[in-house]
Parts: C-alpha cells; structure tokens; sequence
C-alpha cells in the first residue's frame, strides 16, 4: 500500500499541481499545455531514453490530427471514436516506416525523420488537397456530438478529459521506466554491443521505442483535432518542426515531468513576449541556442536535483532509498 | 511527352540539381570533416537570396548581389562558427543538429525583422534563350549549371592540390591524426565551415531569380537537400554531385508526368536507396566519433 503510494506520489503531485492551475490560468491556456505535453513526451523519451533526435514529430503530429479529422469530417460524429482513429493510425503509420527508420544510424534518422516531416506537410498541403481541403484545412467543430458523460465539445469537459488522459500516458511512461523494458532501452542509447551481449535486440527495443513515442504523438494530434475541431498542414509545417525538441530540451531531456514543466514554460512565455515582440521565432531560436550553450539540463533538469535535496532533508532516513529512485527521474 | 518538354524538363532539372549540389556540398563538408549536421546552411541559402534581393534593388545589377550574398554569407558562416560552433564541435551529433536548427529558426526571425514576410521578386539577369536541338532553354539556367560546374572542379582542386585542402581531406579520415602531423585543425575547421556557408550563399542568390525569395525559402529546400545528402551519402562529395543530378532529374521529370510527383518522388527514391544500402550511395559505413 505505502509503495503504491509512493510509486504515485510524483506524478499526484505534478497533475494536483496542473489541476490547480486550471482555477488561476485561462482554460485554453492549460489545455494547450496538458497537449502540449502529451505531445512532447514522446520526443522526449525518443532523445532521452533512445538517444533519437526526432525533427519529425509534427509529421505523426499531423497523421493523428488527420485520421481524427477524416472520421469526424466525413463518417461519424463521436469524438472518442475519432480520437481511437487517430492512435490507430499512428500505430499504422509509425509500424510502417519505423522498421525501415530505426535500422538507420542516429544521424540519418535525424534527417530521414525531419524529411518525413516535410513530406507529410506536401502531402497535406497539395497531393492530397482534394480530401485535406489544403491550405483551408477541415473544419468540423459543428460535427462533433455532445457525448453522454464527458461532453467533449464543451472546453471544460474537455479539459478534465485531457488531463486523465495526459495523467494516464504519464503513467504508462513511469511504468515504463521501471520494466526491464525501459532499461533495455536506456541502455540500446548508452551502449548497444552491451545490449547485444545481453542478449537483447537493439532493433526490436527501438523500434517498440518507436511505435510508442509516435504514438503518443498521434494521440496528442488526435486531442489538437478534437478540441480545436478543425486541422490544416500548418500543424507539420517544418517552420514547427522544431517545437517538441524544445520544449523537451527546455524541460529538460529524458526526464519524467520536464515535458509538463517545458510544456508549460513554452506556451507561457509565448503568451507573454508575442504580446511585447511579434518576431516569435527570433526568440524562441536564440533561447534554444542559449540552453544548448548553456549546458542543455533544462529547467526541470536544473530544478529536480535542488528539489530532491530538500525534500530528502525533511523525510525520514529510511524513505532514503525511495528518495534515491525518485532522483533518478 | 515530347521531346521539347523533355529536353526543357532535363535542362529545368539540371538547373535546380546545381542548386541542390551547391547546398548540399555544404552540408557534407561540415559532416565529413567536423561531424556535425548544420542545419544553419539552410539560413546562409536565405541570407545569399535576399542580399541578391537588395542589391539588385540597389545597384541593378543582380551579379554583384550574388557576390554580394557570397561574401556576406561567407561572414555569417564565420561569425556563427566563432561565437557558437567552436564550443560544440566535442559534443553529440545531435546536440549540433539542435544547435544549428535554433540558429536557423532565429534567423529567419531576423530576416523577417529586416525584409518583412512579404516573398520579393528578383530580375533574372539573362532575359535571352537559347536554341538546343530545336527547343528554347533560358540561357540563365545554364548559366546555374556552368556555375555548379566550376565550383565542383574549383572544390576538386581545392581539396587534391592544395594543402589545406589535402588536409581537409586527411581530417575526414581521421582528425586526430592530422591534428597529431601539427597542423592547425581549429583553423581548418573555420575555413570549411566558411565554404560551406559561402556556398549556400551562393546557391541562394543564383536560385533567387529563379523563385521569389520569401523568409521561409531555407525551410522549403530543406527537404531536397536533406534527400541529396542522404542518397549521396554524408561526407563524400562525388555522391553528393550524382545525388543531386539524380533528385533534381526526379523532380524536373517527375513534376512534368504528375505535378504532385516533384515532392514524393525524391522521398520515395531514398526511402528505396536507404532500404538497400542504409547510408546512401557513397557512404562511410561508419562513424568515427
């Protein structure tokens, strides 16, 4: 009971934290982090646990958004359905590139995912423009049906719907990080002949890495398609590409709640300066440049360790042990 | 298809080939010999663009705004190499590739500071066409090519008769060898990273007359030249010319049979040559870190 507990403390904490936040920011505001996380976690845990750097998110960013847009634009009205649709058809489409991109060595996957990226974007924008409605994009906020229990056409139900589901990805992802699984996959990034030793295929944990990184992104798509209710190719436009690897870096890399703390930082900030500076991207480039100079740990990165000590000077000695798993995350 | 499309189609894709291969050459120089990925050649592309822009504005002549955006670029290469490379040539590839992509997107922030988001328009400098085998070709595009040309044999000389260049060549074998023979790699580096930039500079200002130049233009070339990089290979110059030749051949020949072709055919291409032969045609096999 007590290791449940403890096993659920963190992340109780970090989404009490996000619930209590929705009474003092604006509603749109914290749905746009509570997507914008689950969006970047699956970067994250590409670059910080796979040792992928993926410039392509947007693209299943955008096959997510589309599935769900498809199935709420011209065959149902459900929205739960949708969404299904759009995980599905991330699990479809990153099954299907994933065994030809994780056999690459790092630096092609790179390219070859940011390529992607830019592909998906023609393809929305012109190849198939006759379905996608191009530069136009869909709109079908007046399909969607009122659903009995949670009515996610309304942006409040909406919001306590994101946050179960971001609540129930960081969950998994925890979970994760405590299977053999997710050490297989710490170490297929640190040293994969190890790995091969051991007995394990590198290619298997990548590309099972793959597909679940990609996926949450495609459930992130499916959420922007949903709340917003319509899609357009700008969602995988290269100009974004690199948006969930900053928010990931300025969380800081590969750890549990530094997509949520980025998340937030992210959106905040670009509340706050496009208020004061319209040249967004100035910025946002040169901070990204500075964090990277400046030792790439990221907010979370820099504040966890600092966190963790005082919190371990105030608990017993015998919580120590716990306290030195929960340091590692 | 007749043979006067054709001929315009392969003349069209030679022409946007040179481009590609004068950006890409950047790209793999900087990977071959620094093992980085600098996204930031993509900025140095916009930056020649719109300084072909101004000048011609100014001066009416759109020559000295290519030089113009040669020499210009060539010193934004160096600035950013000094102030943000030079501290991270000891990290991951990775760390370069995100390093490079905020110097780019912070670029385009300042160009849009400098220009505006409106896309311009630059005079082409040769307005005649020429007769080949009975079809005319806009004398301009073969110009492109001549210019691709020269800078392939001038990088070919370059790199096999001078030292710095033979050295050049030793460091993507093996730099701490060449660092150990006493020569001055820091400074080799500077002097590829500048190339490279004044190269992208250069593809920039011929391509404008060609296109409207508008601040995006470095992230709508990314894609093809991502794909020539990759079908040639990183690092190796000699597949960098074929792949280029290859994808700007997809996409002239391509556009012309399916017009939606021009992007997805070059993607499906190196998703086929990767399947084969996972780091593209002339490839290092491995990568020494």
């Amino acid at each position: 009971m007590l290791k449940a507990f403890q096993w659920w403390r963190g992340l109780l904490l970090a989404f009490s934290l996000l619930a209590v936040s929705r009474v003092f920011l604006p509603l749109p505001f914290v749905i746009e982090v509570v997507i914008f996380s689950v969006y970047t976690i699956g970067c994250s845990f590409l670059l910080g646990r796979v040792g992928f750097i993926s410039f392509g998110q947007p693209a299943y960013l955008a096959v997510g958004a589309y599935a769900t847009a498809f199935y709420l634009f011209y065959f149902g009205t459900n929205p739960y359905v949708g969404i299904l649709m759009g995980v599905l058809a991330g699990v479809a489409v990153s099954s299907i590139v994933g065994p030809l991109f994780v056999r690459l060595r790092s630096d092609y996957f790179a390219l070859v995912n940011l390529a992607l990226a830019v592909i998906v974007f023609y393809l929305m924008q012109k190849v198939l423009a006759g379905i996608t409605h191009g530069d136009n994009g869909l709109w079908f906020l007046t399909n969607i049906a009122s659903t009995p229990m949670l009515d996610l056409s309304r942006p409040s139900d909406f919001f306590i719907f994101s946050f179960l589901v971001a609540l129930a990805v960081w969950a998994f992802y925890k979970y994760l990080d405590d299977t053999v699984y997710g050490a297989c996959c710490l170490a297929t990034k640190i040293n994969e002949d190890k790995l091969k030793f051991l007995g394990y295929s590198n290619y298997r944990v990548r590309l099972l890495a793959f597909i679940i990184a990609n996926t949450t992104t495609a459930l992130a798509g499916a959420m922007y398609a949903v709340y917003l209710g319509f899609v357009s190719p700008e969602m995988s436009s290269p100009s974004r590409a690199a948006d969930p690897v900053i928010v990931t870096i300025l969380g800081g890399v590969g750890t549990l709640y530094g997509p949520i703390v980025g998340a937030f930082a992210y959106t905040g900030m670009k509340d706050v300066i496009s208020k004061f500076i319209g040249n967004w991207e100035l910025f946002i480039g040169f901070l990204l440049v500075f964090i990277m100079l400046a030792g790439e740990k990221g907010i979370w990165g820099t504040l966890q360790p600092w966190l963790a000590a005082r919190f371990a000077r105030k608990t017993a000695v015998a919580d120590a042990s716990t306290d030195e798993t929960e340091t590692r995350r | 298809m007749d043979a006067q499309l054709l001929i315009s189609g392969v003349i069209f894709g030679l022409s946007i080939g040179s481009i590609f291969f004068l950006m890409a050459i950047g790209l793999s120089l900087c990977f071959g010999l620094m093992r980085i990925i600098s996204l930031d050649q993509m900025l140095y592309y916009s930056i020649g663009g719109y300084l072909t822009f101004s000048l011609s504005l100014a001066t009416g002549s759109v020559w000295l705004g290519v030089l113009g955006g040669l020499v210009v670029s060539g010193i934004s290469a160096f600035a950013v190499e000094r102030l943000v490379f030079r501290r991270i040539y000891e990290r991951e590839l990775t760390f370069s590739m995100i390093t490079s992509f905020g110097i780019l997107i912070g670029g385009i922030g300042i160009i849009k500071f400098f220009w505006g988001v409106v896309p311009r328009p630059v005079p082409v400098p040769i307005q005649i066409q020429t007769g080949i085998f009975g079809t005319d070709v806009p004398v301009y595009r073969l110009v492109v090519v001549a210019v691709a040309i020269l800078v392939y044999l001038g990088i070919w000389l370059f790199l096999n008769r001078t030292i710095t260049g033979k050295a050049i060549r030793a460091g993507i074998e093996d730099v701490e060898h060449v660092e150990g023979l006493g020569i001055n790699v820091s400074r080799l580096f500077t002097i590829t990273f500048i190339i490279a930039g004044s190269l992208s500079g250069l593809a920039g200002g011929l391509h404008a007359p060609l296109i409207m130049v508008d601040p995006t233009m470095g992230l709508e070339v990314l894609a093809f030249v991502f794909m020539v990089v990759i079908i040639g290979g990183l690092g190796s110059i000699k597949g960098t010319l074929i792949s280029a030749l290859i994808v700007g051949q997809v996409v002239s020949i391509g556009s012309l049979i399916y017009a939606p072709l021009a992007q997805m055919a070059p993607f499906a291409i190196m998703l086929l040559i990767l399947l084969v032969k996972p780091t593209g045609l002339y490839g290092s096999a491995l990568l020494k870190k």
